[in-house]
């Protein structure tokens, strides 16, 4: 057989690569909402990580011990066969909710360490200015952090995208279970397994440029501000 | 109306009690220079003035807003207070220009133009003006310095705290940003400088203070306080006293440890060969002249007190000896018997006695 047929019979025959986009559309789906719920969260438990209470900060320690430390499998099935269980909630949200609580652990620990990283004294100093606590957090920290945290957390996003390829554990027809479905039906699983990595490849790279793109163009706005 | 206020401010760290009860009103246009040893609390007494530290007890005052008071609306007092660090922190993330106009922007109402505008006089005024695209991390300390200096007057801050203004800096850089405050100087702003550099507290300071137990221990006009201290620490401080003590109890006491350590502390303070040689001969001279000719009694009681005075280069041996009393100075300078008083009396630049009814005093000038 030739890559011709190859591709004709796993991608074009019988409208499969319809239902190729459909397992692409539902990775992207599950990637994206727990990326932006995981995200959120992960701010909330890293204020309360920052927390002046002690019994706060320990807690948000905790979570962020016990969910970093756990399988993304497991927590995915704990949430599939435990928690939800029983309730008519679709097997898609149960997904988004255990790798949001995976991302936000992630993300929480990033930006703790991120803000952690940057200089109080500036902080500080944006005080004896007349700053108050929250202007001087988000006018000096959070600036900084950010720069400081977005290596750690374009990665982290890219590793979720992966992670969510075990959603076929419950029963959610992602990807990977589409890809692995096709090239077990068509007898070309090498094949299949190519077209899979190409396309989970080329999801990490529109991540990564779309970190690039924004750094270009606050650096194009930067020089802009500056011959204005 | 004073400018700042403190009242009976105490302040200790766990069980290390750093300020106790201090008092101190700064009027307008004063320049106070805070000076005394590492850990006297100097720098904590500064951040005290704009609550960087919370007094445990006392209260500070801006103008007439008491800063310590609960109700206090901390932000907005502390905009006239200008805090100058050691170590700068300009915001990294910005650009001069942005460091300087972020405040008056968003705390003063300000145009960006208008910031900006007022940002680059001020950076005309301290010569920095074509840096104002740069970003802190390529400029030099002596220029970081004055950027923040800057960023604290473009607020029009009534009174401005300096913590140890050039003690991160090189050199070479220190006379850039002492020339910056001394314009500030000219221009009547109230300061107040924590600092280490002696000769520049002296010229700029209405007043200094020279901290040390717990307090203001004492304070006086840069005359005053530089060339006649009064009390004995600030003395000592002022003229970097190096001491050397022993105590003496019998009469076959080891003399060669005791010029062993007197030559070591000689080197340590750079006394040359000639001066190092001298001290312990007169040491040796001034001990065995009392040993033999003095009245110790049968329990020898001497101590030997060495006092250098790093500024101005000068030692003074001094000699308590328990017992009746006897002045070798009175011999006649060519007695033969005593010849140790004779050598005193010629490498001496002044020889005292004094007897109080215990001990004999000696001291001798090199």
């Amino acid at each position: 057989m030739n890559l011709e047929e190859i591709i004709y019979k796993t991608l074009i025959e019988g409208d499969s690569y319809k239902t190729l986009l459909k397992g692409l559309g539902v990775t992207l789906q599950i990637s994206l909402l727990s990326v932006a719920l995981g995200t959120l969260l992960g701010m909330v438990i890293c204020a309360l990580r920052r927390s002046r209470f002690w019994a706060i900060r320990n807690i948000a320690a905790g979570y962020i011990a016990i969910v970093r430390g756990s399988p993304v499998v497991l927590l995915l099935m704990l949430m599939y066969y435990v928690v939800f269980a029983g309730s008519d909630v679709s097997a898609t949200l149960v997904a988004v909710a255990a790798f949001s609580l995976h991302m936000s652990a992630y993300t929480a620990a990033c930006f703790y360490s991120a803000i952690h990283a940057t200089d109080a004294m500036q902080v500080e100093a944006a005080r004896t200015l007349g700053f108050s606590r929250w202007q001087a957090f988000t006018l000096i920290t959070l600036p900084q952090a950010a720069q400081i945290a977005k290596g750690t957390y374009q990665s982290t996003i890219v590793t979720l995208i992966q992670w969510t390829s075990v959603a076929g554990y419950v029963t959610i027809t992602d990807l990977t279970r589409v890809v692995n479905n096709i090239g077990s039906r068509t007898m070309q699983p090498l094949f299949m397994i190519l077209v899979g990595l190409l396309l989970y490849l080329g999801m990490a790279y529109i991540c990564y440029g779309a970190f690039a793109l924004a750094d270009k163009i606050s650096l194009w706005r930067k020089k802009r501000r500056r011959t204005a | 109306m004073s400018m700042i206020r403190v009242e009976n401010l105490s302040k200790a760290f766990g069980s290390l009690q750093v300020l106790k009860n201090v008092n101190l009103t700064v009027e307008k246009g004063e320049r106070i220079v805070i000076i005394g040893g590492s850990g006297c609390g100097k720098s904590v007494f500064l951040r005290c003035m704009d609550l960087l530290e919370i007094p445990d007890e006392g209260s500070v005052f801006i103008g007439e807003n008491e800063l310590t008071s609960r109700k206090a609306d901390l932000n907005r007092i502390r905009r006239k207070v200008g805090m100058v660090y050691q170590g700068f922190h300009l915001f990294s993330h910005m650009n001069v220009l942005d460091n300087i106009t972020l405040a008056p922007i968003k705390l003063l109402g300000l145009s960006r133009a208008e910031a900006e505008k007022k940002a680059e006089t001020l950076l005309s005024m301290v010569g920095l003006e074509s840096k104002k695209y740069s970003m802190p991390e390529v400029l030099s300390g002596g220029q970081k310095q004055r950027i923040a200096i800057v960023r604290c007057l473009a607020m029009e801050p009534e009174v401005m705290l300096f913590d140890e203004p050039t003690s991160a800096l090189d050199p070479t850089m220190v006379g850039e940003v002492l020339a910056t405050l001394r314009l500030l100087a000219k221009q009547g702003m109230t300061m107040v400088i924590v600092t280490h550099e002696m000769d520049f507290a002296r010229e700029i300071a209405t007043r200094i203070l020279y901290l040390d137990e717990q307090g203001i221990y004492e304070e006086g006009t840069p005359k005053e306080i530089f060339d006649a201290p009064k009390k004995k620490k600030t003395r000592d401080f002022i003229h970097k006293m190096k001491y050397f003590s022993w105590q003496i109890e019998s009469r076959d006491f080891d003399l060669m440890q005791m010029q062993g350590n007197i030559r070591s502390f000689a080197q340590r303070y750079g006394l040359d060969e000639k001066k190092a040689n001298r001290l312990q001969l007169c040491t040796e001279e001034l001990i065995y002249e009392m040993l033999n000719y003095g009245r110790p009694g049968e329990v020898v009681d001497m101590q030997v007190q060495i006092s250098f005075d790093e500024r101005d280069k000068c030692t003074v041996v001094g000699l308590r000896c328990k017992g009746g009393p006897y002045n070798p100075f009175e011999m006649a300078a060519d007695d033969e018997v005593h010849l140790g008083v004779t050598i005193l009396k010629h490498t001496a630049k002044r020889l005292d006695y004094r007897f109080d009814g215990e001990n004999n005093y000696l001291e001798i000038e090199l």
